[in-house]
């Protein structure tokens, strides 16, 4: 019998400009204890799906047409109170936010809690214990987490005890909304086997909603595309892999950037870059920079001179909590080093004096994580980037500040008639991202440091803006840090890969060695962690999950380097430590 | 729950003492900087009573003697930071020689009676109409309602206090004029007093609800469409938990967080009460206190009040300060 059957779903969202069409007459069933992938870009209606099913659409979208039918249950006849009841004990979802998902005044035991007592009535305290010590057990998380709060969790942990709470009624059906997308590849791959474990286990229906096409190729038995609302392709994930039919299908399958496989760059060879450099004087420097905060370390002791005289791109990768923001943002001054000095083109970045700080803000710029935070929402994009050129006084005229504008725009690929006198929340987040690029370019500066650029936009866009920031190193002479946990986007731009763990640098070297062949454990761990769109390719088991962690707990006692060659303009020096050969 | 933290707390201890320090100082300091001299309005008064006053200059001196200001300022800033630290603000000009202490003494019990009570009632009722405009369970008629029961927030609360009076006590007759007491009672624990103070304070206090609990529904508006948004209050839904529970135990338990500062601050500038309002309803609080003494240009009452009503709000801050990690697991790691 199917868990859920979907006929002729049409959902509607009525607007001022119209009614929108999230979704067009879908039809598809997923039987019980399979697992089907929801794939698709922001905005093709796989969420909306999911939401429906669970009668919880934002307002003011509706069903339109079509029914869902839950295990013999019309669900969209389901009034009020019988829909509560049916919400987690029968159909289950576990969010994308996992860092938000948890109320921040509760106990983690006591949201397992209220959900058993909403469906069950109130129950024996001791009962209630052994319940979601259980359940958190099968989670693979020790039961004294249910006397925490959430913000004493990590975010893989928090993700985990989304997942108890979506299993610990049994239900017939989980939808699981992006789970790991907030995650590293490390924790993405042990949250997934767990997730997967769990729900072979009571045999449930699982729809996974994504964007990810190797996670997806992991994790699903069957894989549904949609498009603007529309079932594309549905079929089962080997054959829409190998065959895909559908030409949008073919491109989410082309986009994912891979180790080793071939670049999604064009390898166009422009004019020689333009020598922007000081003579004989390092762009940037760090001299023995260590970060601490209070007794725990983030940043191991370490060196660096990157030249300026031939622009390069530097990445820095690592999982959360490596120190690689914390290395960019001592890279920009944000955060000073506790021992240690960091020079940019020979001057002390915590001893400037206004006139070279405000040269270094010019010359260094940045892009963060997330577009939809970075715009002041009260005006229009083109006071975004006019305001900063014409405070570091590069503004001459109105007409020369207008064609500098428009030039930075075309430079990341957007039409400045259409993107200039737009306000921000008018744009998509891919838009954004461009334009914090774009604003960037505005000061040509000679240092752009990109903390996880992509990390935020749809897959298929990624490819795109990564090749607006690697472009700029040959068309403007800018040098990169690239700021990442996505090991296949590094092994495409970089010319120098730095992979951090737990504030130790664990290999540094050429992308082609460090990431195509790697030598050090961890970097090996990285790699085996990315889910390939490729079923042949083991993703491993839930026992490796445990393997990694020992491994992990190995490396951080034993903290060698293994360094795997240089590049000329750059020197790395690691202080007071084993270096291994 | 949690529990405060040495640092926390030492550092929250630290910040109350150094507040009422700066702001006593300031207060010494505002006075000095006046063109007005309190002795001249002394005489003053003393002309007026009396028609002419003989030795104008040796009263004049033998005042400015008396209140210590022919000391260095040295002096006078030390003496004048020993007496506060005791509660001594020395003598009212105005009601010469009552001491400030008893003036304020007098006057504190009957504004922190009507304010606090006020505040309070307004703080709930502000704070759950706030988050009933939001709720998507709420009945329409709750919705339209409550938007259109804001007008009375533009209304100062002068207007306010004064259409009640005419309507309810000059009108109806069901509440006293004016007054804290009725004149007829002997002020004391009895009963007969308890609800003629009750009578009295009825309707300064519902002058000030109705103007100022827009206030808190408002922010709450506000904070609870946050709320709303947030990604635990989406997983509650899905967890078929009930509404209700929802409303309570998932949104107004998050949003309420920052009224709850915003609450102490308010209690701070009770005491300085609603002046308008105790001033037309002849209530004997700070409110009035205050009012005249800056028309009798009292300086030795405009600092004692001054002084109690920064008081009050640092030892207000403090304490929530101490309460919060209690209602917010969160701040245990951030303080210190």
């Amino acid at each position: 019998m199917n868990a859920l059957t979907i006929t002729d779903l049409s959902i509607d969202f009525p607007t001022t400009k119209g009614v929108v069409h999230a979704v067009s007459n879908l039809s598809l069933a997923i039987d019980k204890g399979r697992r089907i992938g929801f794939i698709g870009e922001s905005g093709s209606g796989k969420t909306t799906t999911a939401l429906a099913v669970m009668q919880m659409l934002a307002s003011p979208g509706f069903v339109s047409g079509g029914s869902i039918d839950l295990g013999g249950t019309d669900v969209l006849a389901l009034g009020e109170e019988a829909m509560r009841k049916t919400r987690l004990r029968r159909v289950s979802y576990i969010p994308q936010g996992a860092m938000n998902s948890l109320n921040p005044i509760m106990r983690v035991e006591d949201q397992l809690w209220d959900a058993i007592v909403a469906h069950e009535g109130k129950t024996d305290r001791t009962a209630l214990q052994d319940r979601s010590d259980t359940v958190l057990e099968s989670v693979g998380l020790p039961a004294r987490v249910g006397r925490l709060y959430p913000h004493e969790l990590s975010g893989g942990m928090k993700q985990r005890v989304c997942i108890a709470l979506g299993v610990i009624l049994t239900p017939e059906l989980i939808i699981a909304d992006e789970p790991t997308s907030a995650l590293d590849v490390v924790t993405q791959r042990h949250v997934m086997q767990t997730l997967k474990d769990v729900q072979a286990r009571i045999g449930a229906g699982l729809i996974l909603i994504g964007h990810d096409m190797g996670l997806m190729a992991q994790s699903v038995d069957e894989l549904a595309v949609l498009k603007d609302g529309v079932l594309v392709e549905h079929g089962a994930v080997r054959q829409i892999i190998e065959d895909p039919q559908h030409p949008y299908t073919k491109d989410l399958i082309s986009s994912v950037p891979l180790v080793g496989g071939e670049s999604f760059l064009d390898a166009e060879v422009g004019a020689p870059p333009v020598n922007r450099g000081k003579d004989g004087v390092p762009l940037l420097e760090f001299e023995d920079v260590r970060k601490d905060y209070g007794a725990v370390t983030a940043l191991q002791p370490m060196s660096f001179k990157l030249d300026g005289e031939v622009p390069k791109i530097i990445s820095i990768v690592g999982q959360s909590g490596s120190g690689k923001s914390t290395m960019g943002s001592i890279m920009l001054g944000f955060n000073p080093p506790s021992t240690g000095r960091v020079l940019f083109e020979g001057q002390d970045v915590a001893r400037m004096g206004a006139a070279a700080s405000l040269d270094f803000r010019k010359n260094v710029q940045a892009v963060f994580q997330d577009p939809y935070a970075c715009f002041n929402p009260f005006y229009r994009v083109d006071h975004a980037l006019k305001f900063p050129f014409k405070r570091f006084g590069y503004a001459t005229s109105d007409a020369q500040v207008q064609d500098k504008m428009r030039e930075v725009c075309v430079a990341v690929g957007l039409d400045p008639d259409l993107i200039l006198s737009r306000f921000p929340h008018e744009l998509s987040g891919g838009q954004r991202q461009r334009l914090i690029v774009a604003r960037a370019l505005m000061l040509s500066p000679k240092l752009l440091i990109a903390d996880e650029p992509v990390s935020m936009v749809d897959a298929s866009l990624r490819a795109t803006i990564l090749k607006n920031i690697y472009d700029l190193k040959d068309r403007y002479g800018i040098s990169i840090l690239y700021i990442t946990h996505d090991l296949a986007t590094a092994y495409h731009v970089s010319d120098y890969v730095i992979v951090l763990y737990q504030g130790h640098i664990a290999e540094a070297g050429p992308p082609r060695d460090v990431i195509g062949d790697p030598r050090h454990p961890y970097t090996q761990l990285l790699i085996d962690s990315i889910p390939w769109p490729d079923l042949d390719r083991s993703w491993g088991s839930d026992t490796t999950a445990a393997e990694d962690a020992e491994k992990l707990d190995a490396m951080a006692r034993e903290n060698k380097t293994v360094f795997r060659g240089e590049i000329p303009g750059f020197w790395l020096h690691v202080a007071d430590r084993e270096v291994a050969a | 729950m949690g529990r405060i933290p040495r640092a926390y707390l030492m550092n929250r201890i630290v910040t109350l003492l150094l507040t009422i320090w700066i702001a006593a100082t300031l207060i010494w300091i505002i006075p000095r900087l006046s063109p007005v001299d309190p002795a001249d309005i002394m005489l003053g008064r003393m002309a007026a009573g009396a028609g002419a006053v003989e030795n104008a200059d040796q009263i004049l001196e033998q005042l400015k003697e008396n209140f210590g200001l022919n000391d260095p300022l040295v002096v006078q800033y030390v003496k004048y930071i020993t007496n506060v630290i005791t509660f001594d603000f020395g003598l009212s000009t105005a009601s010469f020689p009552t001491p400030v202490a008893s003036l304020v003494a007098k006057a504190l019990p009957w504004t922190i009676g009507l304010m606090l009570l006020s505040i309070t009632i307004t703080f709930f009722i502000g704070n759950i109409l706030g988050a009933l405009m939001v709720w998507e369970k709420s009945p329409k008629l709750v919705k339209v309602a409550i938007p259109a029961a804001m007008v009375f927030t533009s209304i100062p609360p002068i207007l306010s206090g004064l259409l009640l009076m005419w309507i309810f006590a000059a009108k109806l007759r069901w509440f006293p004029l004016t007054g804290s007491y009725g004149l007829t009672v002997e002020p004391g624990w009895s009963w007969s007093f308890v609800q003629s103070v009750i009578h009295h304070g009825f309707l300064p206090a519902l002058a000030i609800v109705i103007v100022t609990f827009g206030f808190w529904a408002l922010g709450m508006r506000g904070l609870m469409i946050t709320v709303q948004g947030e990604d635990y209050v989406t997983l509650a839904k899905a967890k078929g938990l009930r509404p209700r529970y929802i409303l309570y135990k998932y949104m107004i338990r998050n949003a309420i967080l920052p009224q709850i500062t915003a609450f102490a601050l308010k209690i701070g500038l009770l005491v300085a009460g609603q002046v308008l309002v105790e001033r037309i309803f002849a209530y004997n609080g700070m409110g009035k206190l205050l009012y005249d003494a800056i028309l009798d240009q009292d300086f030795p009452v405009i600092q004692g009040v001054s002084y109690v009503i920064i008081l009050m709000t640092a030892l207000a801050v403090f304490l929530v300060d101490l309460l919060y990690p209690f209602i917010d697991p969160r701040i245990q790691h951030e303080g210190g």
